[in-house]
């Protein structure tokens, strides 16, 4: 960008907006650099992306959620994945309880009773949007106490260039210049690295976002403080609402059991089920137990009952699997291993791993579903014990998973807001963003501590794989304790997953390959196997000699590489003067033109 | 990211009868690389667009 604000840079207003299929959220970053995610009128900061229109008048949030068992047909609910899209290429099921979208022209309409005295009219999806970002604006806009005319908004990763030029007109009816879209788990991420105990490292990040109708994963290297997504997983069929139906059919039978009538083949008893059960789902993210109420549930009987937690997980298991699968795929997609999602184990031989400070590995667990505890739990034991689950119940300074698309947005909103419009997207154009990645790791060849008191050399990782160009990096190594001369080998390196066999026990009678597929117990009767990473150097880049370095002394090496791949490195014992500094030359471009 | 990373391991020693004119040796150039979208987001990648669009050096950049 630019030195400063340009000479005639509009007067920006700006927050952040996170706009889901089931939720929506708010969040503005004040002049002290907090993000804080903003409360409609009626106190919500998750609020339902649904409109319904009663005697003409227009409901929004939770309220207008409410509407979905009075007044199903007039109320417009899980739209957001329908924008920009052609009619023929949705899934209208989210909205079988809802208005169902209809063709209008290529595009997706409602056709819904939105003004008093009239017959229905089709409204497109286009304009739903404006009118639920128009709610937003000003429910920002009232708490703010100024008019908000600009913002940042999510989108998924693979939201196509229609989708987004859709939401961005959508936008633009609403009086919302969209200074930027960005992808939902890269302002998730943002939400927790903008914390101020955080500090720059290089880091993998898992970033599964778990909502009501889709989830998504996606993997992200985080290098010098940018971001590079490396794979993503998608699934349109898995989210909250499947959870829901599992509350929903066990109360519904149990209601059967008493009153021989299924309360789901009654519309507004399942609704009723639909809105109380996904309550009690939220209940049991907190409480071991949680109760379910509903007036007339169907043939005017009332009915309450109670689940326990224990009951809920045991019956959601297949579908707490489906999610854990979805995650394992992304990690598969990129390449790599759950291991991989792990503090970087360097030494091979080192009977205890040394671990890099500065480098780390997270799970951010976001989206509304990513409450439930179970499947914190479940993540947990898939990764290494040392992978950080960002969830709320198992991390004590978690953020609220609903909260961190929205707090992103907010964030990367204040950074920009004092930019010129064109200044922003000459920044964002791939003459910018595309940029050459390391497809190695760059590291030096260390002692690895033995328990035979014996040293072996082995490799370890300076500059992580995936790094973009340029970059540069600084690290201090030991010298033995007698001094003298030493060799600094930089080379890169690639890692491998090393499977230690169990010495294998005589085998007991097998049932003859049977298994049993549905058994809800993760019990691993396979004998476990132990595996590791191991670094191992794959090819020579240098070698320098440092003379005489005191013992007890460091040496510093800087790696310096370049776009083109030239590298500089210096080396030199600290405290002396000198040192060793040499160029080594980027490669011969190929014949495919890369470099 | 210019502070020193320290890391508590050893360099190996000198192997015997090894030479090099100027202390150092070249053996190789890096592997190609990947070419990759970095997200256009966060306080980092605006320095990096500074940097890019104005066709600066990170030491350029410190001053
Ligand atoms: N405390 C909680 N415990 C369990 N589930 C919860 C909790 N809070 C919200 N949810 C669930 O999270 C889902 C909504 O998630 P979120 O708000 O992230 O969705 P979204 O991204 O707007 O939706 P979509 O995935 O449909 O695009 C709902 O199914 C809701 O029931
Ligand atoms: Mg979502």
């Amino acid at each position: 960008m630019s030195e400063g604000p340009a000479v005639n840079a509009a007067e920006w207003f700006a927050i952040g907006i996170s706009f889901g299929n089931s939720n929506s959220s708010i969040a503005y970053t004040g002049p002290d650099g907090k993000a804080e995610v903003i409360a409609n009128e009626e106190g919500d900061r998750q609020i339902p992306s649904i409109l319904s229109y009663v005697d003409g008048e227009e409901f929004h949030g939770t309220q207008a959620k409410l509407q979905l068992i009075r007044n199903p047909r007039d109320t417009v609910a899980y739209f957001r994945d329908y924008l920009g899209k052609d009619y023929t290429s949705i899934d209208p099921t989210p909205c079988h309880q809802s208005a169902h979208p209809q063709q209008s022209d290529s595009a997706v309409a409602f056709s819904i009773h939105d003004a008093n005295d009239e017959g229905p009219s089709s409204i497109t999806v286009s304009e739903i949007t404006t009118r639920h970002l128009r709610r937003l604006k000003q429910s920002a806009s009232d708490f703010l106490g100024k008019a908000v005319n600009a913002a940042v908004i999510t989108v998924p990763t693979n939201s196509s260039a229609a989708q987004r030029g859709a939401l961005i007109s959508s936008a633009k009816r609403a009086g919302i210049e969209v200074l930027q879209l960005v992808h939902e788990p890269v302002a998730e991420l943002m939400a927790y690295d903008a914390r101020p105990e955080t500090v720059v490292v290089d880091k993998l990040v898992v970033v599964a976002d778990l909502g009501g109708t889709r989830s998504d994963a996606s993997v992200i290297a985080s290098r010098g403080g940018m971001y590079t997504i490396l794979a993503t997983a998608h699934d349109y069929e898995l989210g909250g609402a499947n959870l829901d139906q599992i509350i929903i059919d066990h109360f519904a039978k149990e209601f059967m059991k008493k009153h021989q009538i299924d309360p789901r083949e009654n519309e507004r008893g399942l609704a009723k089920l639909k809105l109380e059960g996904e309550a009690t789902k939220k209940a049991l993210s907190l409480g071991t137990n949680a109760t379910l109420n509903i007036e007339s549930l169907t043939n005017g009987i009332d009915f309450s009952s109670t689940i326990n937690r224990t009951r809920y997980e045991l019956l959601a298991g297949k579908v707490f699997s489906q999610f854990t699968n979805l995650i394992e795929q992304a990690v598969k997609k990129a390449g790599l291993d759950v291991l991989d999602i792990n503090e970087v184990c360097g030494l091979s031989q080192a009977v205890h791993c040394y671990t890099r400070k500065t480098h780390e590995s997270q799970v951010i667990l976001s989206g509304g579903s990513s409450h439930t505890p179970k499947l914190a739990s479940r993540l947990q034991s898939i990764f290494p014990v040392t992978t950080k689950i960002l969830a709320p119940s198992t991390f004590p300074t978690a953020l609220n998973p609903s909260d961190l698309a929205a707090r992103g947005a907010a964030i990367q909103a204040s950074l920009i807001q004092e930019f010129d419009k064109e200044d922003i997207e000459q920044s964002i154009h791939p003459m910018v963003t595309v940029t050459p990645h390391l497809s190695n790791a760059i590291g030096v060849r260390l002692l690895s501590p033995s328990v035979l008191g014996e040293s072996s050399p082995d490799f370890q990782p300076l500059i992580d794989v995936e790094t973009a160009l340029p970059a540069r990096r600084v690290t201090q190594y030991r010298v033995s304790n007698t001094g003298g001369d030493v060799l600094v080998r930089v080379c890169e390196g690639v890692r491998e997953i090393k499977t230690i066999k169990p010495i294998p026990k005589p085998k007991e009678d097998t049932n003859g390959g049977e298994t049993d597929a549905d058994s809800e117990l993760e019990s691993d009767e396979e004998e476990e196997e132990i595996r590791q990473i191991v670094w191992n150097e794959s090819r020579p880049i240098a070698e320098i000699a440092l003379k005489d370095v005191k013992s007890g002394s460091k040496v510093e090496v800087v790696v310096n590489i370049n776009s083109d791949l030239g590298l500089q490195v210096t080396a030199r014992a600290i405290g002396s003067r000198g040192g060793v500094r040499f160029a080594v030359d980027a490669p011969n471009v190929t014949s495919d033109g890369s470099i | 990211m210019a502070t020193a990373e320290v890391i508590p391991l050893t360099l190996p020693p000198l192997p015997e009868g090894w030479n090099a004119e100027k202390d150092f040796k070249i053996l190789g150039t890096l592997s190609n690389a990947t070419q990759r979208n970095i997200e256009p987001v966060g306080p980092h990648f605006l320095a990096h667009a500074r940097r890019k669009r104005h066709r600066r050096t990170f030491s350029e950049d410190e001053r």
